[in-house]
């Protein structure tokens, strides 16, 4: 049976997995991959949360709704930019990316 | 204005409008002295019905708008007639006189317009109604009498004895203000006849302010000093200021003001002037030049009259002020004569002039012992009428006395400068002959004079009556006097000025500057006034500007600390601020890895820091 403990230990993994991602790829779609994962982890242990310890407020599936949400924009944000950055640069690595330095 | 008032106003007008004319036609130089003389003249016959109207009893007066409240006024009774008649009388003959002694001298234009100018303001104010007016003649007198002092422009001596008159005058000339502002306010009008029944200490204070206006004016001492100095003047300018104009009007002044003088201000008026006749007659005896001993005489003569109105009878003083005007014109008619045949005043040049000139000599002559008191010349009576009135006032044991040493001192002088003039003759006497041009105007001016001073006695029944005063006389007293008179006369004649006076002769011949005179009593004690307030201000000065240097000390302190410490601080800051962006600066890499790395890193730390609170908190809980 899956207890609290499991769930959270689900999403610890998917966190921890996340996070490397986002750290050692170069690719700026890879590293928007990592932070999916990283966000989906976040969501595991909301609906955990949810379901174990209070079952009868929903404010916790609301807030999974919203973050979904933010993830469905911050795909299109990101891929809009990591296509303008190939359209411009022909490479979406971000090892090359330095223009922003100060 | 009616008709019957143009004689008020003509004595007044007749000699401005001549001096303006004179002065608007200063092109042509040589109408000057017939606009002059024509003035004149027409002031002379309006003076002259002035004086016959006022003699069958009509008093004339007009206003003229003056100062809000205060209206000038005009007025023409016994008293103020008769004056006017002796100013017109006597600026008309000088004026002849002058036609003749002004030949050929530049500045007639000058000449003419001022000495038209010194007869308007003092018919102004011989005929003002009210202080107001007077005043304002009394100031123009001063003005005028500067003028013409100064006439010889290019010398040094004029222009200082003009000052010098100027100034004394117009020190003395406070007074008068004084007097005439406590009289103001005391009575509520300016009209001369409505402030004489003020009383009290206001009368005390403005009679004393009169006095001292008079002192000046009328040269008396201590201020007796500007006299001498103002003889650098033209002749003529002498001969008018010593008889009927600028030195007659302090004893104009006290005669016309003498109902309101208070038993205590008359003894200081009498003093005054019997101590100027004694002081007076010994610096007339010791000059060395003959104008300035006349100069000295008359302020003996007019110190005469001071006595007479502090012995209490004004109209004396009136009778001798008309005597004197004649003798005294005479005698500077006759002197400006001698000036002319020699180029000089001194005794040591005139030395036997009379011998060359000897119908000048002949008008000196009356006039000298008709002011030596000689009878039947006009002199004796009025000289009797005063010594009678200074032994039946109440003050006869001081005021006596004084008057007989003055008769004697008066005979001293006039014989001494009648024996020098008679005496042998040391030049050729053609030394400036090209100068004597004009001698017969001189001699008319000189002759109408000279007859006036001879028979002037005879008025003194008319202007007893005329005056409604009777003027004192005593037969006793007369005798005295004349005896005086010719002892002085003879010895004056015989005995050097030298052994006469002996030690007092050089005291005498400084004008004695009684108490300093004018520089001990007023020029002195202002310079010291003026050093003194020079010093506050200097002390004031040096306070100021103290003050100021503290106000920049402190500001350059707030200047440093500004400079050193605030901005110091917020240049530290600036600073700190600055290396503290560069090194966080260089954090920002730009490579996105290493930013999620830190991002990373620091929410760790968070999460670390916070559950280090948790369990503490949880612990400590």
């Amino acid at each position: 049976v899956i207890t609290l403990y499991t769930a959270l230990a689900v999403g610890a993994v998917l966190f921890g997995v996340g996070l490397y991602g986002a750290l050692s790829q170069t690719n700026l779609v890879m590293i928007m991959m990592g932070v999916e994962v990283m966000l989906g982890a976040a969501m595991v242990n909301l609906v955990a949360f949810w379901r174990f310890l209070h079952p009868d407020a929903f404010s916790g599936q609301m807030f999974v709704l919203i973050v979904m949400t933010v993830m469905a924009l911050e795909m299109a944000v990101g891929f809009g930019v990591g296509t303008a950055r190939f359209r411009s640069k022909g490479s979406v690595e971000m090892e090359e990316a330095r223009d922003l330095k100060g | 204005m009616s008709l019957g008032l143009i004689p008020l106003f003509l004595p007044v007008a007749a000699p401005l409008a001549t001096a303006l004319a004179v002065l608007s036609l200063r092109r042509a130089p040589a109408v000057a002295p017939w606009l002059a003389l024509a003035g004149a003249f027409v002031a002379l016959a309006g003076s002259g019905s002035l004086l016959v109207g006022a003699a069958g009893g009509s008093t004339l007066q007009d206003r003229l708008p003056g100062l809000p409240g205060y209206p000038l006024r005009l007025v023409a009774e016994p008293e103020t007639a008769l004056l006017s008649v002796l100013v017109a009388a006597v600026s008309a003959l000088v004026l002849v006189y002058a036609v003749g002694y002004m030949r050929g001298e530049e500045g007639q234009t000058r000449f003419f317009s001022g000495m038209s100018l010194f007869a308007a303001a003092m018919q102004a104010l011989v005929l003002a109604g009210d202080w107001v007016l007077l005043l304002a003649a009394w100031e123009i007198i001063g003005f005028a009498s500067w003028l013409l002092i100064g006439f010889y422009l290019e010398s040094d001596s004029a222009r200082r004895g003009a000052t010098r008159a100027f100034l004394y005058t117009r020190t003395a000339d406070l007074g008068l203000y004084l007097g005439v502002f406590v009289l103001i306010s005391a009575s509520g009008t300016s009209e001369i006849a409505g402030t004489m029944s003020v009383s009290g200490p206001a009368a005390v204070l403005a009679g004393l302010g009169l006095l001292l206006a008079a002192v000046g004016k009328s040269a008396q001492t201590p201020l007796s000093g500007w006299l001498s100095d103002a003889m650098s003047g033209p002749t003529p300018v002498s001969a008018l200021l010593h008889s009927a104009t600028l030195v007659s009007a302090g004893a104009i002044l006290l005669i016309r003001a003498y109902p309101l003088l208070t038993p205590g201000v008359l003894l200081a008026v009498g003093l005054a002037g019997g101590v100027t006749a004694v002081v007076a007659g010994l610096t007339a005896l010791a000059e060395r030049d003959l104008k300035r001993l006349l100069a000295a005489s008359t302020a003996g003569q007019y110190g005469f009259m001071l006595l007479a109105v502090g012995a209490g009878f004004p109209a004396a003083a009136l009778f001798h002020l008309v005597a004197h005007a004649a003798m005294k014109s005479t005698l500077f008619l006759g002197a400006g004569v001698f000036q002319h045949e020699r180029g000089s005043t001194a005794f040591s040049e005139l030395e036997g002039a009379g011998r060359d000139r000897k119908t000048a000599y002949a008008g000196f002559a009356v006039a000298g012992l008709a002011l030596a008191g000689v009878p039947p010349l006009a002199g004796f009576f009025s000289k009797d009428a005063i010594l009678a009135a200074a032994f039946e006032s109440g003050y006869a044991v001081v005021l006596g006395p004084l008057a007989l040493i003055g008769t004697l001192l008066t005979g001293l002088y006039v014989g001494r400068a009648l024996g020098l003039l008679l005496g042998p003759s040391r030049t050729s006497g053609s030394a400036d002959r090209e100068r004597t041009g004009g001698l017969g105007w001189m001699y008319a001016g000189l002759t109408g004079l000279a007859a006036a001073a001879a028979v002037l006695g005879a008025a003194k029944a008319p202007i007893s009556a005329l005056l409604g005063a009777e003027l004192p006389e005593s037969l006793i007293v007369a005798a005295v006097g004349l005896l005086l008179a010719v002892v002085g006369i003879s010895a004056g004649w015989i005995v050097s000025a030298d052994r006469l006076l002996g030690p007092l002769r050089e005291p005498a011949a400084r004008g004695f500057c009684v108490a300093g005179g004018f520089d001990g009593l007023f020029a002195r004690p202002a310079l010291v006034v003026a050093s003194a307030v020079d010093r506050a201000d200097a002390g004031l000065h040096r306070g100021v500007v103290a003050v100021g240097g503290a106000a920049l000390a402190l500001a350059e302190v707030s200047r440093l600390t500004d400079e050193g410490g605030i901005d110091r601080v917020i240049g530290g800051l600036v600073r700190g601020a600055r290396s503290l962006g560069a090194r966080v600066r260089s954090l920002q890499s730009g490579l996105v890895h290493r930013e999620l790395a830190l991002a990373t890193i620091g929410g760790a730390l968070i999460l670390a820091v916070l559950a280090a609170g948790a369990v503490l908190g949880l612990s400590g809980g």
